[in-house]
């Protein structure tokens, strides 16, 4: 496909890397010549310099031919316009970022009368992930598919979890109702058969509905009490959409911001919330809060730094959960080795989130891409796939379908209810497939199988 | 500096090279002109090497702008080696040095030629020597670009490094897509040229071959006086035009297919460059006016006496085209013409064709900047506290590319002195050692003096000889991959 960014800042240019991979023809529009020289040079795409709001920039673009046009610049009325323009001059699909919550409460109708057909707002999805992983306190990391009937749930396997050291198809017989997808041992990924084990220290995703998930866990011995309180550090968006979600959970929420006009505005807006008006990175202020005793430390400032070293210090405090934002999506590998395990970055969200749609726009002739989940590291990708009437692999047992090398059919959902599959399972039209491959293998769901080698 | 990837990459263009040895293979088979076997070891000596190289297994892709820069020099001197083996195994040029001289010649589409007699050589060599004009004038790493598919993702610095001009805008995103773009622009044009020499009644080998010499700018002739030798006005003209048609930006061609019209027809550097080119035929067509008694030194085989203003426009029209898109054909002899007509094709030398075409030297888009540079500066002068930027196409052209510019002319005049220096110790006159390094150095092919359209460079010594084949390659590669050759830095991991 055809697809113009405009705005090659973190978003635009972490979102070129992925879709030119992906195949797609790219073209970077930006004012800046530095950012474009850098994509220029490290990407195979076409740079355009120039105003992505001005139509002979649009036109130099070639808009009228562009299948998908994505506004992410650092203004969200510049991506408005830019997604308006783009439409008028014949791109067939547009995404807008807004961010700021002033526009969100209009946001149905500024969508319909600017004819955007997607808005993402990194700050609020940022908000919502991190209110799933206040769930379950023990979970790096946790993902929904199928609309979020099921869950992908990392977590690190202690030393004294009943889980190490067993044959998957041994864990199998005792917990039924969850497939365990891939295992992260320090930088490589696994996506295991029925004969691998489990480590300690090792990453694991386990997957299955929320129900069984949540029984596995409480199975296994880990701590599945909800939170009770948290702490947030920083004012910003996140902190005001993350407040929003969760306020009303019964959470005792406090929120810490250093600006006072800033305290003020904050707690105007909102009402579940004690807004404490100080500096959050100092520690005093923080023992003055009791962190010891809160359940939650969200470090959500403007600055990585500042996140991560309030965070370790929660962690060596012992607080249950540490969640950091940072926003340096390559000092990931880094952070991870510090001991925070929950690091959650709304630009790679929003790169992420895109990038879904993009492949779900993409749709091949047997499936559907409703969704695709690039596990942290990016080696190895989640895809969830909707088949369609009239492929090859329907009703055929999986045993008998030839699964290529290193792909894992994790789970199907058939009327809503999950099936972790075996051998005499097959696939219906109209089921929900969640697939395991390793990152760029996988682009229809027909790429799984040898289809030609069956025929045979 | 990623050595794996290097070689590996080098490796596929000789490859691709050999490969491409299998169209004088086939017409050797064809005309049975005794050259078969030195073709066929030639082509296998090329693959196998190449072969051997692209065994070596890139540990990781990332090709830096330093990569491709020395894979695109490097690439040239072997390809130029390798590409010289079929003269040298055949026995038509006996010396190595002349073998790598007449090639890099070629590839480099300069047409510089240490022959002394080019209708002795056998028609597969002849046609494999025409060849290289072709295969060099658009790139043969474009070609591999737009053959070999995922040469890495960071193949933007191959075109960057092969390509003329002193910026590479893509046209389409995918680099191996743009790659296939000019391809078929080229192949078009050149499919165009042929039927036209075809239907003006050469045979096809000669519609073929001047083809190629014209496509690719080079300027190699198949007989001993060149275009001359039809003795035919149509030809010349048509001829002339094709190379004209050449030293135009590719890109604008793609814009015309497009049918965005004012992109093709407004571009500043082509209107620059059909004032320059048809302002000069004007004027010397009417400064040789008076050479009408002598057929204005033609170098047919029948030279007629007299002539018309349109006689005089038509051999300065060919020659002016010749020398400006760098091809090097010739149908006169212009080192016998006034003072005032020579100076001028020296300047034209300097000047050369278009960005993003076929043709060699500095480029008409670089003369613009320097000339646009030059009168901010001034400007400057008088109002020490202007702000101002200078502008192309309507677009601000940014600082670094305007100091690029003004670095590159620099370097261009310093190779060119450096290299004088050491071809002067030949002892040829002042004449005959500035033009010949300029001409080889701008890929033009004949100079004045000895080496004039009718010389050839046979006389220079082995180290002129090879001083001059880095000075083509330096010129067709833009002065500093060639030179990045030198940096030790450049090595280093």
């Amino acid at each position: 496909m055809n697809i113009i960014i405009i705005g090659n800042g973190k978003v635009g240019y972490t979102l070129a890397q992925f879709l030119v991979k992906d195949g797609h023809d790219i073209t970077v529009v930006d004012n800046r010549p530095e950012a474009l020289h850098r994509a220029g040079d490290t990407l195979d795409v076409m740079c355009v310099r120039g105003n992505g709001a001005n139509v002979k920039v649009l036109m130099e673009s070639g808009v009228e031919n562009a299948d998908i046009i994505i506004a992410v610049t650092g203004n969200d009325e510049l991506n408005m316009v830019c997604c308006l323009a783009a439409k008028q001059l014949g791109a067939k699909y547009s995404i807008a970022r807004i961010r700021d919550p002033e526009y969100t409460e209009s946001l149905q109708l500024l969508q319909k009368k600017l004819d955007i057909d997607m808005v993402i707002n990194p700050e609020r999805a940022a908000a919502q992930e991190i209110s799933r992983l206040m769930r379950f306190p023990f979970a790096i990391n946790i993902e929904t598919f199928a609309h979020g009937r099921v869950e992908m749930v990392e977590f690190r396997a202690e030393s004294t979890d009943p889980i190490l050291n067993t044959p998957l198809a041994r864990l199998h017989s005792r917990y039924p109702h969850v497939q365990f997808t891939a295992i992260q041992r320090g930088n490589s990924y696994i996506i295991p058969d029925g004969a691998s084990l489990i480590l300690p220290g090792d990453r694991v995703y386990a997957t299955g509905d929320r129900e069984s998930v949540t029984h596995f866990f409480k199975q296994i011995g880990k701590d599945t009490e909800r939170l009770k309180s948290a702490l947030l550090i920083g004012g910003g968006h996140v902190s005001y959409y993350l407040s929003q979600i969760i306020g009303g959970m019964g959470v005792y929420l406090r929120l810490i911001e250093i600006r006072h006009d800033k305290c003020m505005a904050l707690a105007d807006k909102l009402d579940k919330v004690l807004v404490i008006n100080a500096d959050g990175t100092d520690q005093e202020v923080l023992e003055s809060e009791n962190i010891a005793d809160c359940g939650a430390l969200v470090c959500l400032t403007d600055r990585d730094e500042e996140n991560l070293i309030t965070g370790l210090y929660g962690v060596r405090r012992g607080v249950r959960k540490v969640i950091v934002k940072v926003d340096r999506i390559n000092a990931m590998d880094v952070v991870g080795d510090m001991g925070i395990d929950c690091i959650v970055s709304p630009k790679l969200t929003t790169a992420n989130v895109i990038l879904r749609s993009v492949r779900a726009l993409n749709n091949s002739r047997d499936s559907v891409v409703e969704k695709v989940y690039n596990l942290p590291g990016g080696a190895i990708e989640a895809y969830e796939f909707t088949a369609l009437e009239g492929a090859p692999y329907l009703n055929i047992p999986l045993n008998q379908l030839r699964i290529r090398k290193g792909i894992l059919v994790s789970l199907l959902v058939r009327d809503r209810k999950c099936i972790i599959p075996f051998g005499s399972d097959h696939i219906e039209s109209g089921d929900t497939v969640l697939l395991i491959a390793r990152a760029g293998t996988v682009v229809n769901l027909e790429d799984a199988f040898d289809i030609a080698e069956m025929k045979k | 500096m990623n050595r794996k990837l290097t070689f590996h990459l080098i490796g596929k263009v000789l490859q691709l090279s050999g490969l491409l040895m299998l169209l004088p293979l086939l017409v050797s088979l064809i005309y049975r002109s005794g050259d078969t076997s030195a073709i066929l070891l030639a082509m296998l000596v090329t693959v196998a090497s190449g072969s051997l190289l692209s065994l070596v297994q890139p540990t990781r892709d990332t090709l830096r702008a330093r990569e491709g820069f020395i894979v695109v020099a490097l690439s040239w001197v072997l390809v130029s080696f390798f590409g010289g083996l079929p003269f040298f195994f055949h026995g038509s040029i006996p010396s190595l040095v002349d073998c790598f001289f007449e090639t890099v010649s070629g590839f480099t589409t300069t047409g510089a030629t240490i022959l002394t007699d080019v209708e002795a050589l056998p028609r597969g060599l002849t046609f494999w020597r025409s060849f290289t004009h072709w295969g060099g004038g658009m790139g043969v790493l474009v070609l591999s670009l737009a053959l070999i598919p995922k040469m890495g993702a960071r193949s933007i610095h191959l075109m960057r490094a092969e390509s003329p001009g002193p910026s590479t805008d893509k046209l389409v995103p995918r680099v191996s897509n743009n790659a296939k773009i000019l391809y078929m622009i080229y192949v078009g044009l050149s499919l165009l040229m042929v039927i036209t020499m075809l239907i003006c009644g050469l045979d096809l080998f000669d519609a073929l071959t001047h083809t190629f010499g014209a496509a690719g700018t080079g300027g190699f002739g198949v007989y001993g006086n060149s275009i001359a030798h039809f003795d035919s006005p149509v030809v010349e003209t048509l001829v002339g035009i094709f190379m004209a048609l050449f030293g135009v930006n590719f890109s604008l061609y793609y814009f015309l297919l497009r049918r965005n019209f004012k992109a093709a027809l407004g571009n500043s550097e082509m209107r620059l460059y059909w004032a320059i080119l048809l302002g000069s035929a004007v004027v010397i067509a009417i400064d040789i006016m008076p050479l009408a008694s002598v057929g204005f030194y033609s170098i047919a085989d029948n030279v007629k006496a007299g002539g018309n203003f349109f006689t005089a426009l038509r051999y300065s029209f060919f020659q002016v085209s010749s020398v400006m898109t760098t091809t090097g054909y010739a149908t006169a002899d212009f080192n016998q013409w006034p003072q005032l007509s020579r100076v001028i094709l020296v300047l034209l030398m300097f000047i050369g064709a278009s960005a993003g075409s076929t043709g060699g030297g500095m480029k008409v888009i670089r003369l613009q900047l320097l000339i646009k540079g030059m009168v901010r500066d001034i400007r400057r002068t008088i109002h020490p506290k202007s702000v101002d930027t200078v502008k192309l196409d309507g677009h601000a052209v940014d600082e670094n590319m305007l100091s690029g510019v003004q670095g590159f002319f620099f370097a261009y005049i310093f190779v060119l002195l450096a290299a004088l220096l050491v071809v002067s110790r030949d002892g040829f006159s002042f004449e005959t050692s500035f033009t010949a390094v300029l001409a080889t150095l701008s890929n033009i092919g004949p100079g004045l003096g000895m080496v004039g359209p009718v010389g050839n460079f046979a006389a220079f010594s082995d180290v002129s000889k090879l001083v001059m084949s880095l000075c083509m390659l330096i010129g067709r590669l833009e002065v500093f991959p060639v030179l990045m050759l030198f940096a030790p830095d450049a090595w280093k991991h």
